[in-house]
């Protein structure tokens, strides 16, 4: 019996289909909606009522600056936990890792029910009644909780790389912890870094699950709107959703989410 | 090696077999007659443990554990609701004996139509959350062969001729199998034949001819009456949305159509209360006032809807209930078949009170039908459809489905047999001192009427489930507003949901955002872009950027 011989244009055929029918098409359809009217004629309707109107610009502002907060204290949060299980010497960090990453692996609808019950049952005790209407501080709590393990992998997979000796060669050069930090770990870290904030930022401009859930539908972002107008009007829909495509690919775009891993190596931002 | 591979190609061909015997074995016993259901989540008995029958073939202890009867017989159903011979009749019917556990409303169907025409059915159930998305897998195409959409959306489909009309004998009281007609209320009836007196009903097509109803109710308050007296609400009535004493106490509807209606009661309740109401236009101007949805009305609603945001605890649309029963909040804007579902939970889980208010002002008053879109009689299972309507209009089936999510079923029984569901659960001997007579005739006809508690016929659960007339007559229903009108109404919605920021600070950030853009750009592009020198020639382009760089 022969073996049959895939050469590498065949093997790239399930690929290939799979993006033309559920990443190019669908992104020509989002584009033919945007920009047709309810009698499906060209029209710049909608692209025209999206910018005069005050209320999307304001969301698209809600949305970054609540993606932005949650990025940030992600960061903050996730870097020194990499760092130090990157460098430590301990036996069982992977354990450690797990426990920040096996979250993931329930569902998350339930995690922020959940979280929700906290939040609810904490409203009720003495002195913390202004939790219960705390909506921007719950969403953007819910928001990192649900997105942290997306920022500490990546991060720990770069830390980890790090070859150690350029450590010993930093401090074998006179330079102090912080200079270390600074001129050897931090440029070197931060393809970590990119992908973790293009994996945290970019859901959590979205992720309207979460502000509904814990800002008791009073906090609205952009995910919301695209939701609520499929349920009366795609064409606006189209349009809110491809200007959001925009916006997401100009943040990738500028954080050299496009260039090959070689390049981003070095200090890039 | 040959020998492995040879074994390993027999197992992917047994693999293959296998699996392909497995897609065409699901229709091993194949039903004759497919039919796809679509209905909203929770709105059918689905049997087990909370539903009617097992609840009524079952004793509970004081803890809620199960506990059969004494002789293991099924003692409540002979106490005598429904009939002596409940479990005769069921397993006549079915023709199956009663399943302890509890059966299902759509296997029951099965069974039943299977048994009733020769013919066997698989009825495929599937569920949405709101019109909205049942009409875009409409219009989407998906094929279903029953629907179970409100007032405005039947209205909606039919005006856009995607509904097939129910049979002309499916409205003959003389067939025996014709359950609906013969049972449902002459109030609903006459309303599903007028399109409830809906002004855009004139020359727009029936709902009757369309649509079957299912469920009915009102929309109200559910209250704690140990935070909130009734006779706050009376004074207040729809003022309580946006009165400061409630802040982060009171919810609304996560939806457009139900707030602004909420807002409408606001805002225009002076005039509302003004109304004269022993005027035969009463309810036809009314409800004028809670369909407006011209540009001055809405200037006049948004303010209105923008103090209800500031004051309420949360937009939801399920999550009341339970807030409610908690205690964290003391108001609910609710349907009426949710302040029930509310209530019982209350009761039976933290001991409370809760109780239903409808505002003096007027309030809303919905209906949901079964409707078959285009295309059920090609696929011949119109006649399945129609039965299925037929069989959840049983009195039986009514009162298992009313029992289990709460809402009221729009079946008054040929012999009035909800009026002894009701009077079951919520009577009372017409002898006991306290007893007050209760009149339910609009909805049963002639006299219908029964004797419970005070409390029940003021604000709960009977109150709830079968509202009296008055509360009735200052109800009015929703109409489909039309294209125009519900895109302005999104738009407001919207407005409402989102922050919206001062022009100047979005001009600020747009610039601020632009700056930002050009610097990085620029910084990226340093040096690569630049007009006033002419391009390298082919082949010195690396060595002469490399020179630039260096400079």
């Amino acid at each position: 019996m022969k073996i049959p011989r895939f050469s590498r244009k065949t093997l790239c055929i399930p690929y290939a289909v799979f993006l033309v029918f559920f990443v190019i098409i669908p992104m020509l359809v989002i584009l033919f909606y945007a920009f047709t009217d309810k009698e499906m004629h060209l029209s710049f309707h909608n692209f025209i009522r999206f910018f005069s109107d005050p209320t999307k610009l304001s969301t698209i502002v809600y949305s970054l600056v609540i993606a932005l907060i949650t990025t940030v204290v992600c960061l903050l949060i996730a870097y020194p936990v990499a760092y130090i299980l990157a460098r430590s010497t301990l036996k069982r960090k992977f354990v450690i890792l797990m426990l920040f990453v096996m979250p993931m692996w329930i569902n998350f609808v339930l995690r922020v029910n959940a979280l929700r019950e906290i939040f609810n049952s904490l409203a009720s005790a003495p002195g913390m009644e202004w939790l219960g209407s705390a909506n921007y501080f719950k969403t953007v709590f819910g928001m990192v909780y649900d997105f942290l393990p997306f920022m500490i992998l990546p991060l720990y997979t770069t830390m980890q790389k790090i070859d150690p000796s350029l450590y010993e060669a930093s401090a074998d050069l006179g330079g102090s912890g912080a200079t270390s930090f600074f001129r050897v770990t931090l440029p070197l870290s931060m393809p970590g870094i990119m992908s973790g904030v293009t994996m945290v930022f970019l859901p959590s401009m979205t992720n309207y699950v979460v502000s509904d859930m814990l800002g008791n539908a009073k906090v609205t972002i952009i995910g919301k709107f695209i939701y609520e107008y499929f349920g009366s009007d795609w064409h606006m829909g189209s349009m809110v959703a491809l200007i959001l495509l925009i916006v997401v690919f100009l943040s990738t775009w500028f954080s050299g989410g496009f260039k090959s891993e070689e390049n981003v190596r070095g200090a890039n931002l | 090696m040959k020998g492995t591979r040879t074994a390993s190609v027999a197992l992917a061909v047994t693999l293959l077999l296998l699996s392909l015997s497995m897609l065409t074995g699901c229709s091993g016993k194949r039903a004759e007659v497919v039919l796809r259901v679509y209905n909203w989540e929770e709105y059918i008995d689905e049997g087990g443990e909370g539903a009617f029958l097992f609840d009524f073939m079952h004793e509970f202890d004081d803890n809620g554990e199960v506990v059969l009867g004494a002789d293991g017989k099924h003692v409540h159903i002979r106490d005598g609701l429904v009939d002596e011979d409940y479990e005769e009749w069921y397993t006549s019917a079915m023709g199956v004996p009663l399943d302890e556990e509890g059966p299902s409303m759509i296997d029951d169907f099965e069974r039943w139509y299977e048994k009733q025409y020769g013919v066997s059915v698989k009825v495929e159930y599937s569920t949405f959350g709101t019109n909205e998305d049942m009409y875009n897998e409409i219009v989407l195409g998906n094929e279903y062969d029953l629907l179970c959409p409100s007032d405005y959306m039947i209205m909606k489909l039919a005006a856009e001729g995607r509904l097939e009309k129910y049979d002309s004998t499916f409205f003959d009281e003389s067939i025996e199998e014709n359950y609906y007609i013969r049972n449902v209320s002459p109030y609903i009836r006459e309303k599903f034949e007028t399109n409830a007196g809906l002004e855009t009903a004139e020359g727009a097509p029936r709902w009757s001819e369309y649509a079957a109803g299912y469920m009915w109710g009102t929309t109200g308050f559910v209250y704690n009456p140990a935070a909130v007296s009734r006779e706050e609400l009376d004074e207040k009535g729809w003022q309580v949305f946006i009165d400061p004493a409630y802040s982060n106490k009171i919810t609304a509807k996560d939806n457009v159509r139900d707030t602004y209606f909420a807002a409408l009661g606001v805002a225009f309740e002076d005039e509302l209360l003004s109304l004269d109401r022993t005027d035969l236009g009463y309810n036809a101007s009314l409800t004028r006032y809670f369909n407006a949805t011209d540009e001055e009305t809405i200037s006049r609603v948004e303010p209105v809807l923008m103090r209800i945001k500031d004051n309420i605890y949360s937009f939801e649309t399920d999550t009341g209930k339970a807030d409610m029963v908690n205690g964290k909040i003391w108001l609910n804007y609710a349907w009426s078949g949710d302040a029930v579902y509310a209530m019982d939970l209350a009761e039976s889980e933290d001991d409370t009170e809760l109780a239903f208010y409808v505002p003096k002002a007027g309030s809303n008053l919905f209906f949901d039908g079964w409707v078959m879109p285009k295309g059920v009689t090609e696929r011949k299972t119109k006649h399945a459809a129609q039965a299925f309507v037929n069989f959840l209009s049983m009195p039986q089936n009514a009162m298992r489905n009313s029992y289990y999510i709460g809402y009221t079923s729009v079946i008054s029984g040929e012999n009035d047999e909800m009026l002894d569901y009701a009077d079951y659960f919520y009577g009372v001997d017409r002898d006991y001192e306290e007893s007050v007579k209760y009149d339910l005739s609009y909805f049963f006809g002639d006299a219908a009427e029964i004797y419970t508690i005070p409390s029940q016929a003021m604000d709960r659960q009977l109150f709830a489930q079968f509202p009296p007339a008055d509360v009735i007559e200052r109800c009015a229903v929703m109409d489909y507003y039309g294209e125009e009108a519900t895109v302005r109404i999104n738009e407001l919605w919207s407005r409402v949901k989102a922050e919206t920021l001062d022009a100047w600070a979005i001009i600020v950030i747009c610039v601020t955002v632009a700056a930002i853009v050009i610097g990085v750009v620029a910084a990226k592009f340093g040096g690569k872009i630049d007009f006033f020198r002419r391009k390298p020639k082919k082949g010195y382009s690396l060595v002469k950027q490399e020179q630039d760089r260096g400079d």
